[in-house]
């Protein structure tokens, strides 16, 4: 490795703390003022054609005084908010925060501020980044595509309090916008109050440490026929209350602790003087698998969340009566959220999928020995792939051979030069979709 | 944020006021208040916002471009380039300070159409898209592809404009505290509406009389840091300073080895009238007291003084009075030095020794001192014809001078003595005239000097050798400030009073005219005859001089000379001395205002007059012309009207239980939805559905009126 990266890591970690710190204490009073501070640096070099250093003299002692103030700030007070479990990435929300003044004093012109954990990744983390956008990159180009910071996790607006009496309890709304995917921890809470000028901000914290997730960005989907053939559910009627087909008689036997009393057979129980239930056959129906492609040497490109969004706007959307999507391969991971009753596995779903990272271990057959292996249960398969390539295009010919239906979206960076060629999925051309960063949206409603 | 009313306002009178823009700035400064009173409106969309960014900006542009040619750019940055030393380099970085410093006057001008456009548009701020190129950029791709567009935010320019204001009114010298005294009185107002409120007033008035007190003393005191630095040292820097010949002294590159790099630029052009004689030697300057290789002017120093335009402002400038000059030539040079004090444009003059005035000089102040020196400020380039040939100079007699140093134009250093008179004790001119004693050391150089731009480094002798002295005795070779220096040194040892001028030599024709080019520079000696009582040129620098240069002329000249005269042209349009930038000027005026037309008033413009509760003007909606209310004036004429809030499905069947109308029931609900159709729907009418619309109503009223 060389060693540059640990300067420039260095220098990464000085500049966003710097750039972070700045945000928080100046006001857009004071940001105008540093700027202008900067200018007259600049312009009063020339003292003998320009008095633009008498300029710089009087922001530099506004500054400094409003720096000074800054430092005689205490204040006492508790902070409770009330935050929703869930984000969605992209989707602006709101919670309401309580501050109550600890303090015997009113205390007024206060904003609050959120203290977010430090979004800034460890060296091995940075440098994965760096190195796949030097990948990227090529020399003396401009790059066509729009840099994002896959670090950020979210900006959150500074509140104005209002007055608060002593002792008393006001309530604020903080409107946050996710940006990306995950957890969002907070660290605590911090009130400002700026200088009698309004350029600079005194800080005054507590710990108030809570955490949200952050669901995938999910897109509207067209009815889905997805394809697949009915199979018999080891699951049982446990599974689901109105999934497949159920009430299908078979016997009757004693009744066994834990029966649900809506099974108990009267009129036997009153023949025979003892509990008798009916017995059911066990389920047939359709049951489709979600696998998320997560294999890909860059750690954080946009076709990857992309990705994740496809995954999670099927994960959520397709709950119909006919069939059930409860299978969920990730990587190298296999998750099946059949375990309890109803339905209530989406959600289980989208909290996967937050928090799934790229996996570039591992190679992609892992996770095609993990969906053969699965296959039995399986009545069609939803495939949301990062590339078509040889790997992939086997993965699915296998799927196919084993007779299992396939449904294939192959998410991509930018438009391919010429449309893919469909390989096993040439019989059905419906079944295999292109998604472009950037346009998935549009190429989803074409499914 | 926006600013507190009137504040601009103030902003642009105190610029106005500090950069001798009063009346603009008091003009501005209405025409953006105004917009507190007025309520018409201008309906700017984000594309309009754009172009009047596009046109700020290539005024911008302009502006910089010419307050660069202002400054003497051009000239000063193609110096750098032919020839980049540290003079040249800091003479450039002048010419880009004073650019710079213009531009920033200019500021508020240029940007007033962008911050007038805010005023008067309903909009709180401008798009930051207009501003942005890279948002710009991003919305233009979203749109091309199909994709949702970005969010747009909107930015109050006017906190911009008012510091831009600021920065604008600090481009002066600092003459008094009135600066410092206004920006603390416009910050104070503009802090006022951005204070904490949790602190009184008390407290930010305290807090801001110890700022504003604390930065009167922090700019003082940069200021006296400043004039420490600038005095510290300005013999050091003005070893650096300045091409321009200074008349106060002459640094010569006496003891300095290796070859002199000489430019081939043309830097005076000559045209001789009447058929005369071109001047061989066009002076510059004199000087009189030689010291350490560096020629002063001695007390000629400060005794400059003015000339009189007589008549007033007719361009005729008498330089010795009362005397019939025989020939006139017209001189054209460029006038590279800025004035310190009023930043004009001044340098001194090429004039023949001999010259009795000046005509048609469009200079502002003419100077000359007693050692013949004239000093012109004016424009960048001065044309104009010197009459001279009356054999009187205006040079002071020696031993003349105004300083109580008497005996100038004898002075020879003690260091030098020793090897001029072993170059006396050889001349064998003891108790002759001066005529022969000039002849003596003419015929001495001529008969043992060879001209050299090479100078070797000297073999350590171990004596006190100076310069000069190993030029007389042992080299032998060099260039004409050794011969000059020599030569004044040695006429002065024979007690014949000389002076030494510098200035540049007459050689080059060029058709009718001559050129001079910067390698004609020359120096030479000035001699006193004291039987005429008048000064003479003395030049003993070999005659070889001028072919020596010219060999190292380089083989592209032709391309030079070219670009020297492009540059001349351009010179005598900056500077007024051609009549082209009149017509230019005319040209400008109705291509602005063509695109100021094309900004304010296109055609699809709309003014729109804001009242209280007003009800949007519906002046371009779609379907406005639909023939529909041709039919709706007729019903209305025929006592028919609708009431108000009664929709027109609703007024169409009370007009058909009318029984003249009864007939019409389902033509007109027909025509009604068309007419909707066309007002409201976005795909509106297709051609046939149009011209059905129009016939129908037609039908409808010809049958009515039958």
């Amino acid at each position: 490795m060389n060693p540059i990266w640990r300067v420039v890591y260095r220098f990464y970690r000085v500049f966003s703390g710097l750039g972070h710190w700045a945000q928080r204490r100046f006001t857009r009073a004071g940001w105008m003022v540093l700027a202008s501070l900067f200018v007259t640096t600049i312009m009063g070099l020339d003292t003998e054609n320009m008095v633009a250093y008498q300029g710089f003299s009087l922001l530099l002692v506004l500054l400094l005084l409003a720096f000074a103030c800054s430092r005689v700030f205490r204040m006492n007070f508790s902070v409770v908010r009330s935050l929703p479990r869930f984000g969605t990435a992209g989707q602006p929300f709101t919670y309401r925060a309580s501050v109550r003044n600890l303090s015997a004093k009113v205390q007024s012109d206060l904003m609050l501020l959120e203290d977010l954990a430090d979004p800034r990744p460890a060296f091995p983390d940075w440098l994965a980044a760096q190195l796949a956008l030097e990948k990227t990159v090529r020399s003396l180009r401009l790059s066509r595509q729009q840099r994002f910071n896959p670090f950020k996790l979210a900006t959150l607006k500074d509140a104005l309090i209002p007055p608060i009496p002593p002792q008393q309890e006001v309530e604020v709304q903080v409107e946050v916008t996710p940006f990306r995917r995950g957890v969002l921890r907070f660290k605590g809470v911090t009130l400002a109050r700026a200088d009698p000028f309004g350029l600079f901000r005194a800080l005054a914290g507590i710990r108030a440490a809570q955490t949200t997730v952050v669901l995938p960005r999910r897109y509207p989907l067209p009815p889905i026929a997805l394809p697949g053939v009915m199979k018999y559910q080891e699951g049982g009627v446990a599974l689901a209350s109105n999934v497949g087909q159920s009430e299908e008689f078979v016997a009757l036997r004693d009744y066994r602790r834990g029966d649900p009393l809506r099974h108990i057979h009267w009129r036997s129980w009153a023949k025979t003087g003892k509990p008798i239930v009916k017995e059911f056959e066990d389920e047939f129906f359709v049951r489709h698998a979600l696998v998320l492609d997560t294999f890909s040497d860059q750690p954080y490109s946009e076709a990857f969340e992309e990705a994740v969004s496809v995954a999670a706007s099927f994960a959520c959307t397709i709950q119909t009566q006919e069939s059930l999507l409860d299978l969920l391969f990730v990587g190298a991971d296999a998750y099946c959220f059949t375990a309890g009753r109803g339905l209530a596995h989406a959600d289980q779903m989208l909290e996967i999928l937050a928090s799934v990272r790229v996996c570039s271990e591992k190679p992609f057959e892992t996770l095609e020995n993990l969906v053969l292996n699965h296959a039995g249960v399986v009545s069609g398969c939803v495939c949301v792939l990062l590339a078509w390539d040889e790997p992939r295009r086997n993965f699915v010919k296998k799927l196919k051979a084993v007779g299992v239906p396939v449904l294939v979206t192959v998410v991509v960076p930018a438009a391919p030069a010429k449309p893919f060629e469909p390989g096993p999925m040439r019989d059905e051309p419906d079944s295999f979709h292109t998604l472009v960063v950037g346009q998935i949206e549009q190429g989803l409603s074409r499914l | 944020m926006k600013t507190p009313p009137f504040l601009l306002a103030a902003a642009l009178l105190f610029w106005g006021w500090q950069t001798g823009f009063l009346i603009e700035g008091a003009i501005m400064a209405v025409a953006l208040e105004s917009s507190r009173f007025i309520k018409a409106r201008w309906e700017l969309s984000d594309d309009d916002f754009a172009r009047i960014w596009t046109f700020c900006t290539l005024l911008t542009l302009a502006a910089l471009v010419f307050a660069f040619a202002n400054n003497a750019g051009p000239a000063n940055f193609s110096k750098l380039f032919e020839n980049p030393n540290f003079t040249a380099e800091r003479v450039a970085g002048n010419s880009s300070a004073l650019t710079a410093i213009a531009l920033i006057r200019w500021l508020p001008m240029i940007f007033f159409l962008f911050m007038a456009a805010q005023a008067f548009s309903p909009r709180e701020g401008i798009p930051l898209e207009t501003i942005s190129l890279i948002l710009w950029r991003r919305r233009k791709k979203a749109r091309k592809a199909g994709r949702p567009l970005p969010p747009s935010r909107n930015v109050n320019v006017s906190y911009p404009y008012f510091v831009t204001c600021l920065f604008a009114a600090s481009g002066h010298a600092a003459e008094d505290n009135s600066f410092f005294w206004g920006l603390s009185a416009l910050l104070a107002w503009a802090l006022w509406s951005q204070r904490s409120r949790r602190f009184g007033l008390i407290v930010w008035a305290a807090a801001l009389g110890l700022a504003i007190l604390s930065g009167y003393f922090g700019q003082r005191g940069i200021g006296r840091l400043a004039r420490l630095a600038e005095e510290y040292n300005p013999q050091w820097l003005s070893r650096f300073i300045g091409e321009r010949t200074d008349p106060k002294e002459s640094r010569t590159e006496i003891g300095h080895i290796g070859r002199m790099k000489l430019s081939g630029k043309i830097v005076i052009r000559l045209e001789p009238e009447n058929g005369a004689t071109v001047p061989t030697y066009l002076r510059e300057a004199s000087y009189r007291i030689y010291e350490s290789q560096v020629w002063h002017a001695g007390s000629s120093r400060k005794d400059f003084t003015g000339i009189a335009e007589t008549p007033f402002d007719s361009g005729k400038w008498p330089l010795l009075p009362n005397q019939t000059n025989s020939a006139t030539v017209n001189i054209a040079c460029y006038l590279n030095g800025i004035n310190q004090q009023d930043r004009n444009r001044e340098g001194l003059l090429p004039l023949p020794l001999d010259c009795g005035r000046l005509e048609n000089l469009p200079a502002y102040v003419l100077q000359k001192n007693s050692a013949g020196a004239v000093l012109a400020e004016g424009p960048g380039l001065v044309i104009f014809d010197a009459d001279y040939g009356s054999g009187s100079t205006m040079d002071s007699p020696p031993n003349t001078g105004a300083s109580f140093i008497t005996n100038e134009d004898l002075a020879v250093p003690e260091r030098e003595k020793p090897a001029l008179d072993e170059v006396i004790s050889g001349l064998n001119v003891t108790g002759k005239s001066d005529e022969a004693k000039l002849l003596a050391v003419s015929g001495f150089f001529n008969r043992n000097f060879k001209y050299s731009l090479w100078q070797d480094i000297p073999r350590a002798t171990g004596t006190n050798e100076t310069a000069l002295g190993r030029f007389l005795l042992h080299t032998r070779s060099g260039h004409c400030e050794y011969f000059a220096t020599a030569t004044v040194l040695l006429l002065r040892e024979l007690h014949i009073p000389a002076r030494y001028a510098v200035g540049y030599a007459v050689h080059e024709g060029s058709g009718r005219k001559y050129v001079v080019r910067l390698r004609d520079a020359h120096a030479w000696c000035l001699v006193w005859n004291q039987k005429a009582g008048v000064w003479q040129n003395f030049d003993t620098t070999p005659g070889s001089w001028v072919a020596e240069e010219g060999e190292r002329a380089s083989p592209l000249q032709f391309f030079s000379d070219f670009w020297s005269w492009i540059q001349f042209q351009f010179a005598k349009f900056r500077w007024g001395e051609s009549r082209v930038q009149q017509y230019v000027l005319w040209v400008l005026v109705p291509v602005l205002g063509l695109l100021l037309y094309l900004i304010i008033f296109r055609s699809n413009r709309r003014r729109h007059r804001r009242k209280p509760g007003e009800v949007l003007e519906t002046g371009n909606w779609p379907g406005l012309d639909s023939e529909f209310y041709r039919l709706e004036q007729k019903l209305v004429e025929r006592g028919l009207s609708r009431q108000p809030g009664e929709p027109l499905s609703a007024w169409l069947q009370r007009v058909v239980d009318d029984p003249d109308w009864a007939g019409l029931s389902e033509p007109l609900q027909d025509l009604l939805r068309l007419h909707y159709r066309y007002r409201f729907d976005p795909q509106g009418l297709n051609r046939a559905e149009r011209e059905v619309l129009r016939r129908e109503v037609a039908t409808c009223l010809a049958n009515k009126k039958r």
